[in-house]
């Protein structure tokens, strides 16, 4: 057998050098693992976000089509590294980094008692939007408007609007994942439909979203880690 | 005697002279005979060249990628400019990237072919094994770099690759999200991103996988390689009563006592 130790340790060695061995090996590896880690922390322990937790505009619901859906791109500013709001109040001239997420926006469809399809686009939608809305239309707005995330329930990937003959659907370009124009499953890889947006509707007929994702759907919440 | 053969003889007493010169100060000749020479089995010894090939490509990785960083610029704003400057500006740019990226496939592959051929020769097995582990993690490096090099890019391929590779990650039970909270820097992908991959892909991984390459090429040579055992154990066994023979005479030569040499360890 091969034979390490040439001198016999006593217990009470062993154990000395034991404690003083976890100490400085403690000392030596935590502000090294706090600053590569620091992030992490940040996001978990400290409840923090790179995104401020804000409304950011999407744009308004006059322009979105009765049948088909409307993308629009949100700039959500990110405060990371060189961009962190402190470093650019300091004054050093850098622009924010901001990440751009396209968000797709339409109206409901439902399938009536003969199969065919409802739109269910408020009619004074339809007829030209007049702001400033009422409450009443507010509500109705809300609750006949989807506001998905572009991001592919399955992987991420950027899911595009493919129109066809009877209407359409959104494809994702990277394992071919289908939704409907809901957002709802239809095909492919993706384990649930699209994610929905945390989004509100104001007087000035706009939208308005949070960099977050309302959690539903039959396949039960899921937390989504990259948007 | 002619200029010719006359000259010939004076460069080569020249070139004795310096390697002697340098064998007396450094052991240069010795060490270049021990890490030269390798007996391979006589059947398939072209196949025996992947591991050497999959060295080659990773010095190939090591220089051009030590060149690109000449141009880089590890930032949100700049990444895809800074590329875009080497790929049409910088004089040759485009092989020298040209070069890292398809040896950067190729060595994958490469790697696969090299694996195979362990696999199927059985050359896993003990005493080897540990050399198999070495090269599991070794392979575990170069992808891990080729995943964090393709974000760097920072174009539309980059990044979507990126995202789903990250997000392939998330779904690891109870991990998921902090390893993919750690490669972004946050929770979303953003300026810390570029910089984290940066550090990784250029600076962590490389720094890691060099030492595991020097223990890997140790285990080999301390083994040797591993070919079909009779043919093998014959040649070796030659070789070996040569060496001793030489050795054996060289300590005569010496006047010293011969005292024989270290077995090789696989010889039991
Ligand atoms: S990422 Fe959309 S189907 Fe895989």
């Amino acid at each position: 057998m091969a034979e390490l130790q040439k001198d016999p340790m006593t217990r009470g060695d062993f154990l000395g050098f034991g404690i003083l061995g976890t100490i400085v090996g403690a000392l030596l590896t935590i502000p090294p693992a706090a600053f590569v880690l620091g992030p992490v922390i940040d996001v978990n322990v400290r409840g923090e976000s790179d995104v401020p937790d804000d409304w950011y505009r999407v744009g308004p619901i006059g322009e979105i089509p009765a049948k088909e859906p409307k993308v629009y791109v949100v700039e959500f500013p990110v405060n990371q590294v060189y961009s962190e709001e402190q470093v650019i109040e300091e004054g050093v001239e850098t622009p924010g980094a901001t990440i751009d997420n396209a968000v797709w926006t339409s109206w409901r469809e439902e399938i009536g008692e003969n199969g065919e399809a409802i739109h269910r686009i408020p009619s004074f939608v339809e007829s030209g939007v007049q702001p400033p809305l009422t409450q009443e239309q507010i509500d109705e707005v809300t609750a006949n408007l989807n506001v998905l995330s572009s991001s592919c329930a399955h992987l991420g990937c950027p899911v595009r609007w493919i129109v066809k003959e009877d209407g359409g659907e959104f494809l994702c370009p990277c394992h071919g994942g289908i939704y409907d124009i809901n957002g709802g499953y239809v095909g492919g890889p993706p384990p649930r439909g699209m994610y929905s947006f945390t989004f509100e509707v104001r007087e000035d007929a706009n939208i308005y979203v949070k960099h977050e994702f309302d959690i539903g759907g039959d396949k039960g919440p899921q937390q989504p880690y990259v948007i | 005697m002619g200029a010719i053969s006359k000259a010939r003889s004076q460069a080569a007493d020249a070139g004795k002279f310096v390697a002697d010169w340098l064998e007396h100060r450094a052991g240069i000749v010795t060490m270049m005979e021990h890490f030269l020479y390798e007996p391979v089995p006589k059947r398939g010894a072209w196949i025996y060249t992947l591991g050497s090939a999959t060295l080659f490509l990773i010095t190939l990785q090591f220089l051009t990628g030590i060149l690109l960083l000449f141009y880089y610029v590890p930032s949100t704003d700049h990444a895809w400019n800074s590329i875009y400057y080497i790929m049409n500006e910088a004089y040759f740019g485009t092989l020298i990237r040209g070069i890292h990226y398809w040896s950067a496939n190729f060595l994958l592959a490469v790697i696969g072919l090299h694996m195979a051929q362990v696999f199927f020769s059985g050359g896993y097995k003990a005493p080897r094994e540990l050399n198999w582990v070495v090269g599991v993690v070794l392979l575990l490096l170069v992808v891990i770099i080729a995943f964090t090099g393709y974000a760097l890019r920072w174009d539309q391929d980059g990044v979507w690759a990126t995202v789903v590779g990250m997000k392939i990650g998330s779904y690891s039970p109870f991990v998921g999200a902090y390893t993919i909270q750690f490669l972004m820097g946050g929770d979303t992908i953003g300026p810390a991103t570029v910089s984290r991959f940066f550090a990784i892909h250029v600076w962590l991984l490389p720094a890691a996988l060099a030492p595991f390459i020097g223990i890997h090429l140790y285990l080999l040579r301390r083994h040797g390689v591993f070919g079909d055992e009779m043919e093998y154990r014959e040649r070796l066994a030659k070789l070996q009563e040569r060496q001793r023979l030489e050795e054996y005479e060289q300590y005569e030569d010496d006047g010293e006592p011969y005292v024989g040499r270290r077995d090789r360890a696989d010889r039991d």
